[in-house]
């Protein structure tokens, strides 16, 4: 903003300084530079004020962030939640209900067909270890037994062993990390190890865990592509929306041509 | 056989129970917990304990120590832990050190008579057993750089995965209907692209194959977890 030095009509200028920062100008009549603690005085509270002002002004903006990152996790958990449902009605219990028939169709052949009869309850065992197998994937995804049990290390390189892309995985923890740390930082990884496949073609990807002092650093890179979108996806602002909830920070480092490099720093204070 | 088992769920130990006896097997003791099955073992004195690897108070991996603690106890002992999910981890800190007389089965696999009775029978005589569905994701994980595994024909990574198993070379030529010679072959073959030593007793292969599968990443022999 322009103010003139000289504004004429028997006026003058006064800016009015902050921390080092001009912040405000004040336009005054002449005869008041005879009296500079009158004008100094004004220039203060002029000064605080405004400062003031700046001050509400990025707490609200902070609220309205928090607020806008409450609600997306909310809505993340409430989608997982409802995809759970869908897998389950539609897997699972289907899976079941035909159990059910075949036995039941069994049931009623078991004399007048025995052989046919036997056929139909090993179909429907075979059906039932696909329902297992169905399950024991699911409750994977709801939560990985190894994390609460062994400790992020383990539960990570659980993860290699079915990833999509091979990893190479190096951790070093000098002890167990909060539970809410290890699961954000085991998601993190999860979903980073599954976007490579999806997104970078990536054909290997490396995984790394530091930890020690106050803070814990996790990596997670790729050879792909590149050229991930810093604001990301929906799935990347959830990963950072619970790092952050954890007073952390998620970083995204993709050039084209260059892989893309996942950084996940969180506080973990003794 | 004498055979005793553990697991907290009712269902499941008397559908065990029922199914052992089915196949003549003797079952001399059953335990809900951990410390009626140390009871039940100094008592009946068993070949083989079968035990769910969930058990109380916390239900996470209390069958799992106390399958390791028997061991060290009672050495001719065979351990047989059941569980309900693929966890390699868990089944390397089973097998650590001696792989001889323990298996780790997934209780989906115990549904079937035959298989059962294969696994006690095995873990009685004091060989190993890892169920096949923990073998196969070891064997299918995507490994960094060049896969020696990609060098193998798909007759030897089906050698591999039954090595993997725990099972002896007559068992393998048995599973596949080959000669236990061309077994032999394979095998020598398999060690010597996975640089694992060959000329070991089964319990030892076992534990080198399933090292090498379960590495940290990148190709060589990896370590079991501790």
């Amino acid at each position: 903003m322009h103010v003139p030095a000289d504004p004429g009509d028997g006026k003058t200028t006064t800016v009015v300084a902050h921390d080092g920062r001009r912040v405000a100008a004040l336009v005054h009549d002449a005869s008041l530079s005879d009296e500079p603690e009158l004008v100094r005085a004004a220039c203060a509270a002029a000064g605080l004020a405004l400062e003031n002002e700046r001050l509400q002004a990025e707490l609200r903006a902070r609220v309205a962030e928090l607020r806008a990152s409450r609600a997306r996790l909310v809505e993340a958990a409430d989608a997982e939640r409802r995809r759970l449902e869908r897998n389950l009605h539609d897997g699972t219990q289907q899976r079941l209900v035909s159990v059910s028939m075949a036995l039941g169709l069994a049931e009623s052949t078991l004399d007048s067909d025995p052989a046919g009869a036997r056929r139909i309850v090993a179909q429907a065992r075979s059906s039932l270890g696909a329902a297992l197998a169905q399950l024991r994937e699911l409750s994977q995804g709801i939560h990985p037994g190894i994390l609460t049990e062994r400790g992020l290390g383990q539960a990570l390189q659980e993860l290699t062993y079915t990833a999509p892309v091979p990893v190479t995985l190096a951790v070093s923890l000098p002890r167990r990390l909060p539970e809410a740390v290890e699961t954000a930082l085991y998601y993190v990884a999860a979903e980073a190890l599954a976007n490579v496949a999806k997104h970078a073609a990536a054909t290997a990807a490396s995984v790394t865990v530091r930890g020690g002092g106050d803070q814990v650093v996790a990596e997670v890179c790729d050879d792909g592509t590149g050229g991930a979108d810093p604001a990301g996806g929906t799935g990347l602002r959830g990963l950072s929306d619970r790092v952050e909830a954890l007073g952390g920070s998620l970083t995204i480092d993709s050039s084209p041509g260059k892989g893309t490099r996942l950084r996940v720093q969180v506080p973990c204070g003794s | 056989m004498r055979i005793v088992i553990a697991d907290d769920s009712v269902l499941l130990r008397e559908g065990v129970v029922r199914l052992l006896r089915e196949a003549g097997l003797d079952v001399v003791g059953r335990a809900e917990d951990v410390p009626s099955l140390w009871e039940v073992v100094a008592a009946t004195a068993p070949d083989v304990a079968i035990v769910d690897i969930r058990m109380p108070p916390t239900h996470t991996d209390e069958g799992l120590r106390a399958a390791r603690e028997l061991r060290a106890r009672y050495p001719s002992l065979g351990v047989l832990v059941l569980s309900q999910y693929v966890r390699p981890s868990y089944a390397f800190e089973l097998l650590a050190g001696d792989a001889r007389g323990v298996g780790y089965l997934l209780k989906d696999r115990i549904s079937d008579l035959h298989e059962l009775s294969d696994a006690v029978e095995r873990v009685g005589r004091g060989a190993t057993v890892l169920d096949p569905s923990v073998v196969a994701q070891l064997v299918g994980r995507r490994r960094p750089g060049h896969d020696p595994l990609d060098d193998l024909s798909q007759r030897e990574r089906g050698v591999l995965a039954l090595m993997a198993e725990g099972r002896s070379n007559r068992a393998i030529a048995e599973h596949l209907v080959i000669t236990e010679r061309t077994v032999e072959k394979h095998v020598a073959h398999i060690l010597h692209k996975l640089a694992i030593p060959a000329g070991q007793e089964d319990h030892r292969r076992v534990l080198a194959v399933l090292a090498y599968l379960g590495g940290t990443g990148g190709a060589g022999p990896g370590r079991p977890a501790r």
